[in-house]
């Protein structure tokens, strides 16, 4: 595990594309944890916003004294600022999101390989119900009937994805549960609870683990989708959907930089993303060891 | 220059190297090979894994996967070098003049094709020119002509229509459809039973006198290698060991290796029935037993059918649904009782049932005075943790996740419960005792060679310490020479432990070497049975005759 964390901190030149992705993700987390310390504005304290700079275009100096890097959007918000304040919002609700569906869909698939019958029936008729919606639907039902908030669109993320993570885990499980160790283990009689921990989710786990830096960056963009339907994080809790979906109806007008720059950011955070999980799930796989 | 051309091998070899160039500073793949395969003559070559017997097929089919590298030496066919010739003059000769049969016969044939159709497409691209009907009748003398009876009908039938012999042989039709000189042969009958293996056998033998083809036979059985080949390239680490006419290296080998090689072969011994028949015994050898032991493990009337609603597609035509039918045996204690039987007899089932991992709907097993229901399943019945096994396959008997000590830590806490008061030395003893360096006790498996994975496997079945091992098949996935370290140390060790021992295998040396009674096992029934010395000089019964004349002549004595 050591030797894959510090490959991923690895720069290599050989691969410009993935360097380029790596630095650019780092700085995306660097961003979003200082965001209070350095972001000129706090975009949703009424006191620093000035009504009257409302979409002002970048590069204007505003009351505050600071050039608004990226212009303003239609309620006078500094949009640099509400891009580093959506970018927190939008790595914790993804990231937290891909760690708990992975766990719950680890644990489903593989129960579901072991105990067989029905218990296999039940879990896998969910997931199959679950993965014959399309995605945005699920969630957008869930948000529908959980009501708005951070905690929520989580929720609504972890209902969406964890089937995919259930299936594969299932598959590996069933695979690993036919191979002689585990008879193996099972002639020892040892506790039904040991023999799944110790000898086959171990063995289970790697294919479904190579999936979360790919999953991250789908609840990245699944989030950003919601907010910016409206059905996302609160209005007090901006996210980059959101940001993005602040600048929809100006579009027209001509004051492009309200949407332009946050949808900047929210590509370059989910193809950094993809990227680097591309390399981490490249890294992960056994078949790859040798290089 | 005539006579130049008349002394030209067919195919020419020489001094190839070869190398991974990923890897250059890891040992060569092929140091040196130099061989000359002529005109109906059946060149064999014999090695162990990793011995780059196979590479050699591919590299002489023009498949070999990039990473390869060739150092040095040259390939000619018919005098003309590979490297001299243009890509599609190469393109040229593979699948037509130098064709192919490989050991899987499921994976070289397309499942949603009819297998007439397979054989004809090949026909086609090899000569464009004939016609739909030319073809047709081609194709139905071809399918003849490798045994495959009413051509016409079986034309149109599917790969899975067909047993894994009748496919192997449609393979070899494929083979031959485009009347190529060469037919590479790796490991064509290693998939087969041993009856069907001879068949085969026979057949390309056959077609060699008959058609003046060549082949290359790459093998890791010395028994195939003795039966059909002419000349023998015996192959180690990459490196030529020998090579000489067949006969000469089976009697005289030159090379220690190749020495080693054919001692390690199990051979099966014929005692003289004469000498046997006249010495006025009571003929009570069916009872499989030498009266001096106590009946141990007693299994009765135990069936078990294959729904056809999960296996039913996947059996052949004319087999029956039934796994098991009213199996009864009766094993002594601390003797180790012989199951052969060929793919399907239901030989692993009934060791998995006497383990306790499976069930079936009607029978009953006693181990020394407890009885338990094999209808119910192992854990609640009890059954379940009384028998260890060892598996066939070393490479995933063990938790790759788990050390070596961990794995057999466990297997002395948990067994432990079974009988509590046999607790002698620990996991460095039992290594000792199997002949693993204690070094290895921090290892994981993939870092363990299969002959040392199956010692473990072995240590953790004796660690349980169980009153009755089952052994399933436990040499076969192990190179010959391996194997008979395993064997000789499974026999010591059984006997010094007093443990009693279900041995199953398809290979009837190795169980004539172990097994003090046998059981022939064939389409879920006990077919014959006896002592191991009634079964191999006296049982009349056919099958047991067929089985024992499908070993190779020259390792039966």
């Amino acid at each position: 595990m050591k030797t894959h964390i510090l490959r991923v901190l690895q720069i290599r030149p050989s691969r410009p594309a993935l360097t380029a992705s790596k630095v650019l993700l780092a700085s995306y987390i660097l961003l979003a944890v200082a965001a209070p310390a350095i972001a000129p504005q706090n975009p949703y304290d009424p006191l620093q916003i000035y009504g009257w700079e409302a979409s002002s275009p970048p590069g204007t100096v505003g009351s505050g004294g600071f050039p608004y890097l990226f212009g303003t959007d239609g309620l006078g918000r500094d949009i640099a600022s509400t891009i580093l304040y959506g970018l927190r919002i939008s790595l914790v609700v993804s990231l937290t999101s891909a760690a708990i569906a992975a766990l719950i869909g680890l644990t489903a698939g593989v129960s579901a390989a072991y105990f067989g019958k029905w218990v296999d029936a039940i879990i896998m008729r969910l997931v199959d119900l679950q993965l014959s919606l399309p995605t945005i639907l699920i969630a957008l039902i869930a948000i529908v009937t959980l009501g708005p908030g951070v905690d929520r669109i989580i929720l609504a993320l972890i209902i969406a994805q964890w089937a995919t993570y259930a299936r594969i885990a299932r598959s590996v499980a069933l695979s690993e549960a036919s191979k002689s160790y585990m008879d193996a283990a099972r002639l020892l009689r040892m506790p039904t609870a040991r023999i799944i921990l110790r000898h086959l989710l171990p063995n289970s786990l790697a294919p479904a683990i190579t999936l979360i830096p790919i999953e991250v960056g789908h609840a990245v963009a699944l989030e950003a989708t919601l907010s910016f339907l409206g059905l996302g994080v609160p209005i007090d809790r901006p996210s980059l959907g959101s940001a993005v979906a602040n600048g929809f109806q100006y579009l027209l007008t001509g004051q492009y930089w309200i949407s332009l720059f946050p949808g900047l950011a929210l590509f370059g955070l989910i193809a950094s993303i993809n990227l680097v999980g591309e390399d981490i799930r490249h890294s992960l796989d056994p078949r790859n060891k040798s290089r | 220059m005539i006579t130049q051309t008349q002394t030209t091998p067919l195919l020419r070899v020489e001094n190839l190297g070869l190398r991974l160039r990923s890897a250059p500073n890891s040992p060569a793949v092929l140091t040196d090979v130099t061989f000359a395969l002529e005109r109906g003559e059946i060149l064999g070559i014999i090695g162990e894994s990793g011995a780059g017997k196979s590479t050699i097929g591919n590299a002489v089919l023009g498949l070999l996967a990039p990473e390869f590298q060739q150092t040095s030496g040259t390939i000619a066919f018919e005098g003309k070098s590979f490297g001299a010739m243009t890509a599609a003059e190469r393109e040229a000769l593979r699948g037509r003049r130098i064709s192919a049969i490989f050991q899987d016969h499921t994976a070289s044939l397309d499942p949603l094709m009819s297998v007439g159709a397979q054989v004809e497409e090949t026909i086609l691209s090899a000569s464009p020119a004939l016609s739909k009907r030319q073809a047709r009748t081609k194709v139905l003398d071809l399918m003849a002509r490798v045994g495959i009876a009413e051509p016409e009908r079986r034309y149109r039938h599917y790969p899975h229509q067909f047993s894994g012999g009748q496919r192997q042989r449609i393979v070899i039709a494929i083979a031959l459809a485009a009347a190529p000189d060469i037919i590479i042969a790796d490991e064509p009958t290693s998939a087969l039973d041993a009856t069907v293996q001879k068949q085969i056998l026979q057949l390309l033998r056959d077609l060699v006198d008959e058609t003046g083809i060549s082949i290359i036979l790459i093998s890791h059985d010395m028994g195939v290698i003795s039966e059909i080949t002419d000349r023998v390239l015996v192959m180690r680490h990459g490196q030529m060991v020998e090579q000489d006419v067949t006969a000469s290296v089976l009697n005289a080998p030159v090379h220690d290796y190749t020495r080693k090689l054919l001692a390690a072969v199990p051979r099966l011994r014929i005692p003289d029935v004469s000498a046997n028949s006249s010495d006025g015994l009571p003929d009570n050898e069916r009872s499989a037993q030498p009266a001096t032991h106590e009946q141990f493990l007693i299994a009765q009337n135990i069936s078990k059918q294959f729904t056809a609603a999960r296996f039913g597609w996947r059996l052949g035509a004319g087999r029956s649904g039934f796994a098991l039918s009213n199996i009864g045996m009766r094993l002594p204690r601390g003797t180790i009782t012989g199951i052969v039987g060929e793919s399907g007899s239901g030989k692993t089932t009934i060791g998995r049932i006497i383990a306790g991992l499976e069930t079936a709907p009607s029978g009953r097993i006693t181990i020394g005075d407890k009885i338990f229901d094999v209808s119910r399943n192992g854990r609640r019945s009890g059954l379940l943790g009384r028998v260890q096994m060892i598996f066939q396959d070393p490479s995933v008997s063990l938790n790759p996740r788990m050390t070596v000590a961990e794995t057999l830590n466990e297997s002395i806490r948990f067994g432990a419960r079974v009988r509590p008061d046999d607790r002698r030395g620990g996991a460095a003893a039992m290594m000792d005792q199997l002949g693993l360096a204690r070094s290895l006790l921090s290892r994981h498996p993939h870092q363990l060679s299969g002959g040392q994975k199956q010692r473990v496997c072995i240590a953790r079945a004796l660690l349980a310490r169980p009153e009755i091992i089952v052994a399933d098949e436990p040499t076969s996935a192990l190179d010959v020479s391996v194997q008979a370290e395993i064997v000789r140390l499974l026999k010591e060790t059984i006997s010094d432990e007093n443990v009693t021992m279900v041995f199953i295998s398809h290979d009837l040396a190795v169980v004539q070497e172990m097994c003090s009674s046998v059981y022939i096992f064939k389409d879920g029934r006990i077919e014959d049975f006896g002592t191991a010395e009634f079964i191999f000089s006296r049982s009349d019964n056919p099958y047991t005759r067929a089985l024992i004349d499908a070993r190779p002549r020259r390792f039966t004595c």
